[in-house]
């Protein structure tokens, strides 16, 4: 099982933390650690195959090669079907050599803990394929799968090998996590902001909203954005929020147009996220907007370009958070003990009388509006 | 087995009411001299031996607790994949909400995700942009910390007035428990953040894509991105593996099943934070980045759910205290829908942003009480009556009421949710 996600997991942890040039300090460490391993390895320039095979130079070298060792039919296997024992693999088979690879003979339980996977590895790098103490140069090149990583932190910036300076300068503390490279970053980066930060390429038409929005929409939220059922309501209320029973919808509510964007973008159709072209978005914005009366244009084009230049009514009805400033907050003082109202107590509503107890099974609208 | 034995929860919420007279008398009964026969016949688990230690590899409650469990209003919202079920707290007691207990808040289900396939990534404004798996979170330093998480609509139904007939229905969108998890500051300062950093975007990994903008400052001050509660890791449904920890701020800023942090210099105005989680006011304007979660109580015990079954006599009334400011300095009570007042007892841990449990015992003369609480934070924040705050807010905020509760308690001991001059 030596591609098993959970090795390739904790194999891309460590491998990233191990890029960096070996720190004297894990090589020191990782001398502790090879005690474990002394019972059956030896590495230097004495080494001589034990129980199990010489180390030196095990990383980066393929499986099961040492000469005049008697490997397992399965180590063997493993090695001329191309393992090789880079940082990755070597970390996964140190820490569970039975989950690692069925049938392999080394009868060691693994490492439990990180630090001393990635100090033993260290340790291990430090010897050449002679047992001779490793150049700098050797050690600190990174393994297949790191190297990729490295290359991209250098396009987004310093990159993780420079630690030292970079680390201090920024309070950096572990060297824990490997750069994003700009390819994932676009994957999941898709929001979108007011000031249009975020919107990509693209462009699209009323006329094809509508096309896309009959097909992928309509069935929850309405033909007109009035939605069927208790889906929620995309268009129409516009005046409705001093009434008793607001409508609050993109054309009513909603401050900024780029909150529609990136909303269906991530979200929408329901059951079906992240299945919209950014043309389509676009097209379906430009339709929301049709269906709010906010453009009524048919052949109406929204892009990237113009996308900013539209505002929605209602984007100067909002303020900050001033809560602390309601007459019963900003009053500190020692509340009322004692006979703080007149009267007896008299019921002026009760919520029996409205019946919306779940238990009683009411099926009647709540007339309290929703939990959001 | 859960619908039996609702239903007979039911019955004996129902019919059991006029059996609580008869229950007193019982007592009085006994007290005689009549002999119970469970004391002087030998019963079945008294003899028996019952399932050994490879029955239950994961214990469950017992089968006499399967009526306390959480409870969705399915006309709340439109589908089950996008709604709301509540924690049962009449049924509870201490602070700690037990995990499968909590309640449930998803927009688009529970992603189920296994924890090799979990990546979190931090960008944006960074001096380096990073990439963490499961195993990298667990190796920075650890923190456990007990705090409450209220959705912002908790108690949102009763704008308008009374209306849910007991307290997992008015105020079950709460949980406390302990996280266990990495200060959210750790993993910032491992990407560097830049001085033009002034938010943060969290991102879910579920269907929804949840997203919030968090100020800075609190991202840096006590967020943690948690991986384990009450002792284990997070529920599916809590956002296993990951889940972002926002102390005394409304829930929903707490991005389950956490994928992104994103750093920029202003707020990305999503719609959890346009078209959601903005209050409303009377004259059509609306208040936004509401986050923080104001002073309040609820009394859990006797409220519409648990009934006063005992008849008159020795009562132990109980309840919940919170404050998103902090800790709850002083809890009070009072029986005449809020004309005089008596300070109750706070139990267990003082924690800031934590549960507050209190209690408040005293014997019952069976006749009518109009119970509420009311409760003070460490700041002074002195939680306010519903009248008080509908007379600046109007009735349509849906989001933070904390109004104080009432519980009419009748002779019968008959509790309902109602509203009080
Ligand atoms: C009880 C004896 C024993 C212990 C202890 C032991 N090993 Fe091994 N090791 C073996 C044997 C035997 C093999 C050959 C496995 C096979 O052929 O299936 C092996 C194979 C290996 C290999 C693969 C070598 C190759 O050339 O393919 C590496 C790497 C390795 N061990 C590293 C370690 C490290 C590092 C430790 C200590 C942390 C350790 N082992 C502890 C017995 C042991
Ligand atoms: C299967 C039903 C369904 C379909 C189909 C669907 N939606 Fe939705 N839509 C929902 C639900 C449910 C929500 C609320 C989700 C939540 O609770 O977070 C929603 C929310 C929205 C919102 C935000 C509403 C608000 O007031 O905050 C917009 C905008 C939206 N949908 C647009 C679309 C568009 C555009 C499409 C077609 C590409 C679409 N939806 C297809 C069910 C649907």
């Amino acid at each position: 099982m030596w591609k098993s996600p959970k090795s390739l997991l904790l194999a891309a942890a460590v491998a990233t933390v191990s890029i960096g040039a070996a720190q004297a300090q894990d090589i020191a460490a990782g001398e502790k650690v090879f005690a474990k391993c002394k019972a059956c390895h030896m590495v230097g320039e004495n080494a001589k195959n034990r129980v199990g095979p010489i180390l030196n130079g095990i990383v980066g070298r393929a499986a099961g090669t040492v000469d005049g060792f008697k490997y397992s039919p399965a180590m063997a296997k493993a090695g001329a079907d191309g393992l090789l024992w880079d940082e990755a693999n070597l970390s996964g088979y140190l820490r569970d050599p039975k989950g690692f690879l069925k049938g392999n003979k080394m009868a060691f339980a693994g490492l439990k803990k990180d630090e001393e996977v990635v100090d033993v590895i260290a340790y291990l790098e430090s010897f050449d394929a002679d047992g001779k103490p490793a150049t700098p140069a050797k050690q600190s090149q990174a393994p297949a799968g790191a190297a990729a990583a490295v290359t991209t932190a250098d396009a987004a910036g310093p990159s993780r090998e420079t630690t030292g300076s970079v680390t201090e300068a920024a309070g950096l503390k572990l060297g824990l996590g490997r750069t994003a490279t700009p390819e994932e970053i676009a994957a999941w980066d898709t929001d979108v902001r007011p000031d249009g930060e975020g919107l990509p390429e693209g462009s699209g038409t009323v006329a094809h909203g509508m096309e896309i929005y009959d097909e992928r929409c309509a069935s929850c939220h309405g033909d007109f954005g009035e939605a069927i059922g208790r889906w929620p309501v995309l268009a129409g209320g516009q005046g409705t929020l001093q009434a008793e029973r607001p409508e609050k919808t993109i054309g009513s509510y909603w401050p900024y147009l780029s909150t529609v964007f990136d909303y269906v973008h991530r979200a929408m159709p329901f059951g079906d996220a992240r299945s919209l072209s950014n043309d389509d978005v676009y097209a379906l914005t430009a339709y929301l907007l049709y269906l709010n009366d906010i453009v009524d244009d048919e052949s109406f084009e929204l892009s990237k370009e113009n996308f900013t230049s539209i505002r929605l009514p209602n984007e100067d009805n909002f303020f900050d958070d001033d809560r602390d400033e309601e007459p019963f907050y900003a009053d500190k003082s020692e509340p009322c003990m004692t006979d703080c109202k007149p009267g007896a107590p008299e019921i002026t509503m009760h919520a029996a009388v409205l019946d919306v107890t779940p238990e009683d099974g009411g099926e009647e609208n709540a007339s309290g509006g929703g939990i959001d | 087995m859960t619908t039996n034995a609702g239903a007979s929860r039911r019955a004996i919420l129902k019919g059991g009411l006029i059996g609580a007279a008869a229950l007193a008398g019982g007592a009085t009964a006994s007290r005689a001299g009549a002999s119970e026969s469970l004391i002087t016949e030998i019963q079945d688990w008294n003899r028996y031996p019952g399932d050994g230690v490879d029955a239950r590899p994961y214990g469950k409650p017992s089968e006499f607790e399967a009526h306390v469990v959480r409870k969705n209003v399915p006309w709340l919202t439109s589908d089950a994949i996008s709604s709301v079920n509540f924690t049962p707290l009449h049924e509870l007691d201490g602070i700690i909400t037990p995990s499968g207990l909590c309640f449930e808040r998803h927009h688009a289900g529970i992603a189920e995700i296994e924890p090799a396939n979990h990546r979190l990534m931090i960008h944006g404004l960074v001096e380096r942009p990073l990439v963490f798996t499961m195993a990298d979170l667990k190796r920075f330093p650890r923190e456990n910390k007990v705090y409450f998480l209220e959705c912002a609509a908790n108690t949102g139904m009763e704008w308008r007035g009374a209306q849910l007939n007991g307290c997992q229905f008015t105020h079950g969108m709460i949980h406390c428990l302990m996280y266990t998890g990495v200060r959210l500051k750790h993993l910032l300062d491992e990407a560097g953040v830049k001085t033009e950093g002034k938010w943060l975007l969290a991102e879910g990994a579920d269907a929804s894509g949840m997203t919030r903008s968090i100020p800075l400052d609190k991202a840096l001050d006590d967020c943690m991105v948690a991986f384990g509660m009450n002792g284990e890791a997070l529920r599916p449904e809590q956002g296993y593996p990951i889940r972002l920890v926002v102390p005394g701020w409304e829930g929903n800023m707490w991005v389950k099943w956490l994928r992104r942090l994103e750093i920029g210099d202003q707020p990305w105005q999503h719609r959890e934070e346009t078209s959601k989680y903005t209050d409303l006011m009377a004259n059509g304007k609306a208040r936004r980045f509401t986050f923080e979660m104001d002073v309040k109580s609820v009394i859990t015990n006797p409220s519409p759910q648990a009934p006063i079954l005992h008849g008159r006599g020795p009562l132990v009334l109980s309840g919940l205290a919170w404050s998103g400011k902090g800790r709850i300095s002083r809890v009070d009570v009072s029986m005449d829908g809020g004309r005089n007042w008596t300070t109750a007892r706070l139990d267990g841990p003082s924690l800031p942003k934590a549960l507050h449990r209190f209690y408040h015992e005293f014997d019952w003369d069976g006749s009518d009480l109009f119970l509420q609480s009311r409760a003070i934070d460490e700041h002074g924040f002195v939680q306010p009556t519903k009248d008080q705050l509908r007379s600046v807010r109007g009735a349509n905020s849906i989001y933070h009421n904390n109004g104080i509760q009432t519980w009419h308690v009748n002779s019968d001991g008959v509790i309902e949710n109602v509203e009080v001059s």
